[in-house]
This record gives structure tokens, sequence and C-alpha cells, in this order.
């Protein structure tokens, strides 16, 4: 039972990091391999700006929202339209949003590093406590408890704005034919902008909260995340936030399983092992509505 | 038109062939290289009178990248090191003079630095690099092109490979045992490991040393879980193995996942001492703050211990670097760095071939050095007494010195993986 | 100039090895495959050939050749299950596929050496035979990229449909890039344990997969020229910004992400686009329209598809 918690708390980072990469990929086809930077380059500013003064949760939690929103918005201005702009065709730019992704992740990255030489950096000095609620044999902290709750209810209001508002609506236009939504009076680029911004405010989000559940992370632990973001929503099917949950869930589960009944070295085979197995079998993962395209 | 795509073709082929060509005749007319000797001179023992005025010394070791902190540490042993037996006029009128290459904690960069200066005849020895990875790969080029090369940390297999290479750091699970003496003061008789298979050291701890000593002193190991190098959240294999209910919990990671653990292992409900390992060490648990106390680990240098020798290396060494309390990393690189000296002078000569000789001469005897005293090198690795050290939450507390160095677990080239370093 | 490839001897080495490995990469991007199994073949390729060399005391270039043909049954195999994805889902199969590789790598147990991996891989593999099988390779991947293959490989990369219905077995060209890419990937794994006489995991991770591609990306995807291009920048490049010092991953990274950006065919793709503009302003001046054919990289594409079509109805017409 304890177990199930750490499971859900582990599912719900995931789904928290993992939103924002399918919101973007889902509806403006931008796969952004920055992500993870973004993630972790919020918290690391969170922590800069704590080492001047003893920041409150909420300072923090804003500080990781503003961060992961303009990082993310700058990113796209100055990176990705870049990018689309002189591409030739769809697929091309796909790809040339994907390294662009990758070597703009180094530069937060290298900046972090030097900062820190690589030794992991946490949130001592902020008043915020973390503590254990126990009840019976089994405890949750306050941030674990936290995390799932955010992740429900955001991953709710994302689905539901989509599915319901006009710019949610109009957003998934683009993401079926971004030509007709254009030509149907959709501003592309403002709602592309909208959704590289919220994209990057929950990956910000994410970071300040993984960093008080673990205590530090490291300038690497962006990285990390960013596979395992990939598995959940390749899993849960690109283009779908019920997806994101599924495919969150389902791997923290697995990880979970093959920790505790094997040694426990197998695990991230579990995850590339599970991103394979979907992409053979269903490419369109469990709740994928983007239809994969085949030669 | 499928004439001129002919044509283009032939052209094609021509010209590369020229080209291909061309490469071999200039790899072939690479000179092949061979052993020289820079000043040579009689090699009577402990002459210094045949030495050249400077004797050029390469460090090649990681100063910038994932390992840098403890290249840089090792560094600045040598530095005091060289600059006290200078000062000294330890070889006479000649000097030593070392120059840094950075081997940007890659493995070619680190071969790549190694085969300059083994490649600079006037190089006389190199110190090898810090990290495993890196000292693997640079030894077989020491090796073959015969330059004395002389390694800090570094404990893997493949390090020590012949006569022209020296380990002057014990591997971890060499001296891991003397924590057994705190186990049996506490009177554990249960113990749950938690260990990382991040590096081939602290795999062999977890999978193999520890249990082996839990055996001997008639402990039962009530679970063991491995990690990944890639893990961050321990929640699951930390509630699993407290689920075992054991006396003591060890944490067996390295330095960035230290504080996450003992946070989480706090959280659970455990409040008991923790076995450790020194990559928790320089300040690595300071994120973790109050939870992060606690944590016991054993290792070969620790700026408080009270041999002699010791006591004037860090003296020496604060003096230099600003009150700075030095690491390990530079206690075993500034008693290699005197190793060298000493078997330099031993030969009488800067030449390669004869400073070898002068190292197996000097690694007969034992001394006393930084890492402590009675010090012996038993097939070109080092051997020390050790300590062991407890966090306590702000900084590392002595708990206690080995009262000498055991022999009893040497074992220089036995199967499976390996032990110490980064 | 000896001196200089003594003192430079390992990133000469890099260079030809980095020139393999992104030819594993670039051959398949060419046919239109976006697979990045180059990397794990490179990570089988440097196994096998360190377990065969440790085990048995194989002869150098008798073990790159063992683990070539290993990597590319392995491609081969890969390709069957997963030729049928395209675009972004091959590639993130191919990435998964790479990872995989790395951890059965960590979690091998003595057959690879764990976490240590494998070392004391010493042949009589040196600089001549690696420079003399990258040429090799290189002189085939080369004329591929001449005449009809080359053709017939446009036509497959950029219309797959048209290229079917003159009878080009589109399944068949896309196999063969993954067989390729394995024996690419495999050989330049297997060159570099043998020069460098040892693998770890770490080596072979995600991070070669950034590699290879940074040197396609800016490079020049569309041609053998730009992989040599690319290996020479990115293996001498750090080199050049050893002034910089600390900051050179910085400055690596935003090489890659401005080459992303404003360099979509790589620099090789800017020499191709400014010998067509040249071109098309002396043609104008000579006022003749027809495109030439020869040394020139990539004309038109159309004009390539009716020209496969014409030949394709020629051998028709011949049968």
């Amino acid at each position: 039972m304890q177990e199930l918690i750490g499971a859900l708390s582990l599912a719900s980072i995931y789904v928290l990091f993992a939103l924002g990469m399918s919101l973007t990929w889902g509806t403006i086809d931008i796969l952004n391999f920055a992500h993870g930077s973004i993630f972790m380059f919020s918290s690391f500013t969170a922590y800069l700006l704590l080492q001047r003064a003893p920041l409150p949760f909420l300072v923090m939690v804003l500080i990781g929202i503003v961060v992961g929103a303009l990082l993310s918005l700058l990113i796209q201005v100055l990176a990705f339209e870049q990018i689309l702009k002189r591409a030739k065709d769809k697929r091309s730019a796909e790809m040339q949003i994907l390294i662009g992704g990758i070597g703009i992740a180094i530069v937060p990255l290298s900046i972090a590093q030097y900062y820190t030489k690589s030794t992991p950096f946490g949130f001592e000095g902020s008043p915020f406590e973390v503590t254990k609620l126990t009840f019976g044999n089994y405890w949750i902290t306050n941030v674990q408890l936290m995390t799932i709750v955010l992740a429900a209810v955001l991953g709710v209001a994302t689905s539901l704005w989509l599915r319901r508002s006009r710019q949610g609506l109009a957003l998934r236009a683009i993401g079926v034919d971004s030509e007709v939504a254009s030509i149907m009076g959709v501003d592309r680029r403002r709602l592309a902008l909208g959704a590289m911004a919220v994209s990057g405010a929950l990956a910000g989000l994410a970071g300040i909260l993984l960093t008080y559940s673990l205590g530090a992370i490291t300038p690497e632990s962006g990285d990390t995340l960013l596979v395992k973001a990939f598995a959940a929503i390749i899993l849960g099917g690109v283009g779908s936030t019920a997806g994101v949950y599924a495919g969150s869930f389902l791997l923290a589960a697995a990880e979970t399983v093959v920790l505790t009944q094997t040694n426990g070295l197998w695990v991230d085979a579990v995850s590339f092992g599970l991103i394979f197995l979907v992409l053979l079998v269903r490419p369109s993962g469990l709740f994928g509505r983007k239809e994969v395209r085949r030669t | 038109m499928h004439d001129e795509v002919f044509r283009g073709r032939r052209r094609f082929a021509v010209r590369s062939m020229v080209a291909a060509g061309a490469l071999i005749a200039l790899a072939a007319c690479s000179s092949g290289s061979s052993g020289g000797s820079s000043g040579g001179g009689a090699a009577t023992g402990g002459d210094t009178s045949n030495l050249p005025a400077t004797i050029k010394v390469v460090s090649t070791n990681p100063t910038t990248g994932v390992v840098a902190f403890a290249g840089n540490a090792a560094n600045k042993g040598y530095d005091l090191a060289v600059k006290e037996i200078n000062e000294q006029k330890f070889l006479g009128n000649s000097t030593i003079q070392l120059e840094k290459s950075d081997t940007k904690s890659t493995a070619a960069t680190a071969a790549q630095v190694a085969t300059t200066a083994i490649g600079d005849k006037s190089v006389a020895a190199l110190f090898g690099s810090v990290s495993s990875n890196e000292a693997v790969a640079q030894s077989p080029l020491a090796q073959k092109g015969g330059v004395p090369i002389i390694y800090t940390q570094a404990g893997s297999d493949g390090v020590v490979i012949g006569d022209y290479t020296y380990r002057a750091t014990p591997l971890m699970r060499e001296y891991y045992p003397i924590i057994k003496k705190f186990i049996q003061e506490k009177g554990y008789k249960s113990i749950g490991i938690i260990y990382t298979q991040a590096t081939p050291t602290l795999q062999n701890i977890g999978g193999q040393t520890l249990p082996a000593i839990a055996k001997e002193l008639g402990m039962t190991v009530t679970g063991s879980i491995g990690v990944q190098g890639t893990t961050q959240d321990y929640a699951a294999p930390i509630s699993q193995i407290l689920g075992g209910k054991p006396d003591v919990v060890s944490i067996l990671l390295v330095g960035a996942q230290n504080p996450t653990a003992m946070k989480q292992l706090r959280q659970a409900g455990y409040t008991g001492e923790v076995l450790g390992n020194s990559g928790a060490s320089a300040g690595n648990l300071k994120p973790a703050g109050a939870d992060g106390a606690g944590m016991v680990w054993p290792v070969d240098f620790n700026y408080q211990q009270t041999a002699a020798s010791s006591k004037k290396f860090v003296a020496a060494y604060k003096a230099a670097n600003g009150a700075e309390d030095p690491l390990n990393y530079a206690a075993e690189a500034y008693d290699a760095a005197w190793f060298l000296a000493k078997s330099i002078k031993q030969a009488g000569s800067a030449d390669r071939a004869k400073i070898k000789d002068g190292m197996a001469v000097v690694a007969k005897e034992k001394f006393d050095g930084a890492l402590g005293s009675g010090l012996i090198w038993v097939d070109r690795d080092l051997q020390v007494p050790g300590v062991v050290v407890r966090w306590n939450g702000e900084k590392e507390d002595l708990l206690y010195e080995a009262a000498g160095v055991s022999t009893s677990t040497v074992s220089p080239t036995s199967s499976g993986s390996s032990t110490t370093g980064p | 100039m000896s001196d200089f490839l003594d003192a430079n001897a390992v990133l000469v080495q890099a260079t030809f090895i980095g020139l393999v490995l992104a030819l594993s990469v670039q051959v398949p991007l060419r046919m239109g495959v976006f697979s990045f199994a180059g990397a794990g073949s490179y990570g089988i390729g440097a196994y096998l050939a360190g377990i065969v060399t440790l085990r048995y005391e194989t002869p150098g270039l008798l073990s790159v050749l063992i683990a070539a043909a290993v990597a590319a049954v392995v491609g081969l195999l890969l390709g069957l299950v997963i030729a049928r994805l395209a675009g972004l889902y091959l590639a993130m199969a191919t990435v998964a596929f790479d990872l995989i590789i790395s951890v059965i790598a960590i979690n091998g147990g003595d057959l690879t050496g764990g976490p240590t991996g494998l070392y004391g891989v010493i042949t009589d593999f040196g600089t001549l035979q690696l420079i003399g099988v990258s040429i090799a390779v290189l002189v085939l991947v080369a004329l591929s990229e001449v005449g009809r293959t080359r053709r017939r490989v446009d036509a497959v990369r950029d219309d797959p449909e048209l290229a079917a219905s003159v009878g080009i077995s589109v399944r068949r060209y896309r196999l063969v890039a993954f067989a390729a890419s394995g024996a690419l990937g495999g050989a330049a794994g297997a060159m570099n344990i043998l020069i460098r006489s040892t693998v770890t995991p770490m080596d072979i991770g995600f991070g070669l997969i950034v590699l290879a591609l940074t040197m396609i990306i800016v490079g020049g995807a569309r041609s053998w020229k730009g992989a040599v291009l690319g290996a020479l920048i990115f293996t001498w490049l750090p080199e050049v910004l050893n002034a910089v010092g600390e900051w050179q991953p910085l400055i690596y990274g935003l090489i890659v992400a401005l080459a992303a950006i404003f360099l979509p065919r790589g620099i090789h793709g800017l020499f191709v686009d400014a010998q067509r503009a040249l071109q098309r302003r002396r043609r104008r001046a000579a006022t003749s329209e027809v495109a030439s054919v020869g040394d020139d990289d990539a004309p038109d594409t159309d004009s390539e598809v009716i020209e496969t079509l014409k030949e394709s109805s020629e051998v028709e017409a011949t049968k």
C-alpha cells in the first residue's frame, strides 16, 4: 500500500511534466526537447533567488511558473518560429525542431552546471517544511499530496479547456489542419505562443514541486525525466490528456513493480521497452487520436 | 547523358582513390614512437647531480566536467607537493615543473592529452586521471609508451597494469572493512542495503564487500536493492528495505543521490545511523540539512586524523590554500608526487625507464605521508590505515582511525568488478 | 606533418570514427528513414569487437568485420519490425532501441563488464587500418550518391508513392537503409574500441545520438560530404573552443541550436545552394534552360523523379 502511494506521487510528477510536452506536441506539432532543461532551470532560478532571501512556498512556486513560461516563450520565438519559417515541409520542420530543442537544452544545462559544479542543489533555507501526514501504517508528505492533487486538477482543467473553450478548440483545429484553421480566422501565432507558455509554466511548477519532494536535484535531472515523459506520452497516446494520465500511471506502476520484484537495475529498460512495444503494436497509444502516418 | 554520368562516376572514383592513397601515404610516413632518454646520467641511488635543470611532469586530470571537483582537488595536492619539493631542494638544483592538461571528464580527451604528453620527450612522468574510465584508457598508452604514470583514485581494474603504472589510493573494497569496529560497537544484528550501479566501486561494495562483512560478523542481510544511476526517487526501495526491519541501513550512492536518499529515509521513519561511502563527503550531504546527520563511512583520509605526517600536510595545505581543509583527493596527490620525487632521486636521472626502476625500489619501503603513517605499496597499489567519519549535519566528525594498514583483504587483480573512485 | 599526426593521433582517429558514425545516421536519413539506430549499432559493434578480442584474440580487422556484419543483421531485424512507422515515431522507436542497448550493456554482468565496461582490448588494429576502412566505407557511400542509385534513393525519400508506382521497391530500399546503418554503426563502434582499448556503457548512451545528429545537421544531411564536414567540425571544435574553457558546452549547444535554425540543410547545403544559385545565374545568361546532371548534388526533385520514370520506362520498353 505504501508502494502504491509512492507510485501515485511518482506518476503525478510524470503527469505534470508530460502534460506540457503533450500539449504542444498534440496541437502545434512541437516536440520540445528543451522541456527538461526548462523544468530544471526554473527550479535552479528559484534556488538562486532563495540564496538572497528566504522565500515562502507560494513565491517559489510562482517563480517556477513564471520562469518556465518565459523560457518556453523565448525558445518558441527565437528558435522554433524561425525554424518553421524556413522549413520546406512538415517532416523536415519536425526534425529541425527536435534537433534545435536538443541543442537549446544544452544551454541552461551548462549554465547550471557551471554554477553548481554538478553538485545537487535544493531548497533548504526556505521556510517551507516538508511534513509527513500519517494514517495508520502509511504516510504521505504534504508535497506529495499537493503534487497528486495538482496533477489531477490541472489535467482535468487542461482537458476541459481543450474541449470546451474557444481557444482550446482553436488550438485543436491547428493540430488537425493548421492551414484550414488559419483560413477560419484562428491566430496561429498567438495560440502557439500561449500553448508554449502554458507548457513551460507546467514544467516550472513540476520543477519546484519535485525539488521540494526530493530535497535536491542536479542539473542533469531534467533530461532523465524527459525520457520518462516521452514514454508516458507515447504509451498514453499523443494528443490526449487522458492518455498522459494513463501513460504516466502505467509507467510508474511498471517501474515500481520491476523495482520491488527484481533487483531494480532494469527499471529504465522498462520505460524504453514499453516505448518500443507500444510503437510496434499500437503507435497511437492507448488513447491517442493523432493519426500515425504510415508509408 | 549516360556517358556524362559514367564519366562523372569515373572521375569521382579516380579522385577518391588518389585521396585515399595520399592519406595512407601520410599515415605511413608518421614515425613510430621511440623511447628516448632525456638527460641520462649515472644511476647511483640518491645522486641528484646528474639531473637536468627542470624535470617536466604533466598532470592529466579533469578540471572541467562532471568529475572536475576531484581533479581540481588532486591538482591542489600536486601543486603543494611540487612547491615543497622545489623549495626544499629535494632534488638538488633540479626543479620539477608541473603542467596541467584538462581531460574534460572524457576518456577520449584523457587519451589525447596522455598521448601528447607521452610524445613530448621532455616529459619525465605523468600524474594520471582520477576517473576510472579515463585511467583505463591512459594506462595502456603509458605502459606501451614507457612513461611512468601515477594515479590517484581511479579504482578500477585495468588501471594498474604494468611496471610503469602506480596508484596512490587504496581500493575502497580494501579499506571499507575498517567499519567493522563501528558495527560491532553498535551491536547491529541485521542490515538492509541500497546501492547504486552507477560506479563499479559502489556496485562491488553493495553487492559483495558489505554482504561479506555482514556474514563475517554474523549479521543477516534482510534486503538488498540495486538502483540505477538515473534513479532520483528512492521512496520505493527505501520502503521495501525498511519493511525487512533491519537494525541498520546502508545507503551506497554517488554524491548527488545521497541527500535525497537521506531525506526520504528520514521521512519514511528511520532514525538510526546509516552506513554510507565517501561519495557523500565534500559537503554533498548539505542539501539534506538535519536529515543528513548520522551517515557514517570509512575513507582513506580525513583532515582531522592524528598521524604526525598527516597533520603536517594539513597545516601546509591550509597555509597554501586560505585555511581550507584538504580533501582526500589532495592528500592522495600529495603522497603520489612525493613518491615520484623520491623515485627520481633514487634513479638519479630523469630518464623514464630509470624512474620506473627507481619507483620499484622506493615502493619497497614503508613511509609516512599525508594519508597516514606506515603506508606501504602492495603490487603498485598504496595501502593506508583509513578512518571512519560521521556527518553531523554540518560537518564531518572523526569517529576513529584504523590502527594500521590492514593487509588481510589485499587482492590486486581479483576477478569481478572493481572499487574506488568516481 | 607526421609530428602533427603523432601529437593529434587521437583527434585524427576520432574524426574518422566520427565520420563513420555520422554516415550510419546520414545514410538512412538520406533515404527518408529517420533512424538513429546507428548509435545502438555502435554499441553492439564496440562490445562485440571487445568480447571476441578478449575471449578469442581475434585479429583487429576481422573483429571489425564480424561486428559490422552482426550489427547489420540486427539492424535488418529491427527494420523488419518497425519499418512501417514513419517520421518522429520511427525516430523514437530507434532511440528506444539505442537506450535498451545501453541498459543491456550496464546489466550484462561479466560478459559486458557491467558499469566498468571492457578494457585492455589491444590488437594490431591501428590508425592505418582505421583510415583504410573509413575511406573504403566512404567510397561505397559516395558511390550511392551518383547516378541511378542516387536518383532512386531520392525518389524513395521524397515521393515514395511515385517511386512505388514506377516499380521501385520502397520497402527493400528502406530495409537496406536499416542494414547499412547497422553495418556502419557497428564498424564505427568496433574500430573505436580497438583504437581506444576500452568502452563503457556511458560511451554508448544518449550522448552518442546527439553527437551523430549534430554532425549531420550542421554538416549537412544530404550527402557524405556533409558527414565529413560534420565529423571534422565536431571533433576539432572542442580543441578550438579550448580558449573558452568552461563555457565550452554552452557554446557547443548554441552552435547546434543556431545550425538547426539557420542551416536546415547544413553547411554542405549552403555550398550546394550557393552552387545552384550561381548555375542558375549562369544559365539565365546563357539562355539555356536545361538542368545539368553531373557533380551537382541536389538538383530539383521533380526532374529527378522524371528521370527515374524515364529510366524505368526504358527498362520496361526493352523487356
